[in-house]
């Protein structure tokens, strides 16, 4: 048995030319709360349809629970729980007539996680669908979810839509109840904060392919920002550099272990190191998905304003 | 007690429970055979994942600061135990490491930053 809940090996996704997942690698351990990051449209959601095998990978392969997401959907969608970003459910039910229409479906059902969800996320049982605000129907699809006591709990986008508050209260159902008794959560968002609280892992996506994969607390701890000051520093990604970027005569550099040697080794060089700093995961985010400007050693200190943009 | 944890500090999360832990200890503020919030209320609490907690117990009971009974929580251990005073100082000098690194890099006197530790002991009741 694999210690991996999920694992893909060069996935990719075309949709008419466009390339939405571009062999992309994934390993999530089996118990972790998993953060899966990117901007719109960095292929988050086409990532999850294909893990689901709502959508068929036009190349690579992936393994959900030890099954193949190809020929063995429908034991994966047996073992897994999910919430999509579409959040539309049936208009003239009530959430506790959904919650019995729903259970049937489940073996493993758990009336005690569904009703301790519903009555934190403090959710209107009784209420038609159609009645319900957005972020009441969110917290309807969490609650089936939730229900289903999973293995796997896969989560597009769940906080979108909750106040504050009630992002708290899913924070704590999730970290009392799923985490603690070993199951795997593996949710997209880009409210970094929720996911530098709860997760273990996180993985960076961009443009279909993952930048960075790593242990929540190993980026904390050996991760820095380092800048330094210096003419024809070079700004190439090489070990332990995992981003640089050059702005009139400051480089900086995100450094994935031994930021002190890489800051002597600078030195060495000429430059003048200004900071060695850790980062937070916001940062970390930042520093991997900002587009590259353009910079020789020639136009090296013009600022680009205005990015070109890919349409 | 009251533990609270900064998850954009940049500082791994099991490691300030960790530090908090043993700070509360050192100024008795927990004392021996004072029970610890269970893992799973603990992360619940702080809405952190239960693995965090779970690392950072384990390297208290590993440290001795705290043991733990299977299936009957956690509890702070009496007293440090016997640990060789070379143990000690090497498990503190990393520390006195980062101090002295970080205070010369502030330009601070070697005097200024003896002043900042004793002022820190006083206020933990130790003397100086």
């Amino acid at each position: 048995m694999s210690d991996l809940a999920i694992s893909t090996q060069g996935l990719v996704k075309v949709y008419s030319k466009v390339k939405a997942v571009d062999g992309l690698n994934l390993s999530v351990p089996r118990g972790a709360v998993y953060g899966f990051l990117g901007r719109n449209g960095a292929g988050k959601t086409t990532t999850l349809k294909m893990l689901l095998g709502l959508a068929r990978p036009t190349a690579g392969s992936a393994r959900v629970l030890g099954c193949d997401i190809v020929r063995q959907r429908a034991e994966i969608l047996c073992r897994t729980a999910f919430v999509g970003e579409n959040k539309a459910l049936y208009d003239q039910l009530t959430p506790a007539e959904m919650v019995r229409f729903t259970r049937s479906f489940y073996p493993g059902w758990s009336d005690a996680a569904a009703e301790k969800c519903a009555r934190q996320l403090e959710i209107p049982m009784q209420q038609k669908f159609a009645k319900l605000s957005k972020g009441n129907r969110a917290k309807v699809w969490l609650l089936l979810a939730l229900g289903q006591a999973a293995e796997l709990l896969l989560l597009d986008e769940p906080t979108a839509g909750l106040d504050p508050f009630m992002n708290d209260a899913l924070l704590k159902l999730l970290a009392e109840d799923t985490a603690f008794e070993g199951r795997t959560v593996f949710f997209s968002s880009h409210h970094l904060a929720e996911v530098e609280q709860i997760c273990d892992w996180v993985g960076i996506i961009d443009e279909g392919r993952m930048l960075l994969e790593a242990r929540l607390d190993e980026i904390r701890e050996h991760y820095r920002l380092v800048i330094a000051a210096g003419r024809d520093l070079p700004v190439g990604k090489t070990a332990p550099v995992v981003a640089a970027a050059r702005n009139g005569q400051f480089s900086r550099y995100l450094v994935a272990r031994d930021a002190e040697a890489f800051a002597a080794q600078l030195k060495s060089q000429g430059a003048a190191v200004t900071d060695v700093t850790p980062l937070s995961l916001r940062e970390v985010f930042l520093e991997l998905v900002r587009k590259e400007e353009p910079c020789t050693s020639g136009n090296a200190g013009v600022t680009h304003a205005v990015a070109s943009l890919p349409f | 007690m009251i533990l609270h944890v900064n998850p954009s500090s940049g500082l791994p999360l099991y490691l300030q429970i960790e530090a908090q832990v043993k700070q509360a200890v050192a100024a008795a503020a927990l004392k021996a055979d004072d029970a610890l919030p269970s893992v799973r209320k603990l992360a619940a609490d702080l809405r952190i994942n239960p693995n965090t907690v779970a690392r950072a117990y384990q390297n208290l009971e590993r440290d001795g600061v705290i043991r733990t009974v299977p299936g009957g929580g956690c509890y702070v251990a009496d007293g440090m135990p016997g640990l060789l005073k070379t143990e000690k100082v090497r498990r503190l000098r990393p520390h006195a490491q980062q101090i002295a690194v970080e205070g010369m890099q502030l330009r601070l006197t070697p005097e200024e930053i003896l002043k900042l530790v004793q002022e820190e002991l006083q206020k933990l009741g130790g003397k100086t």
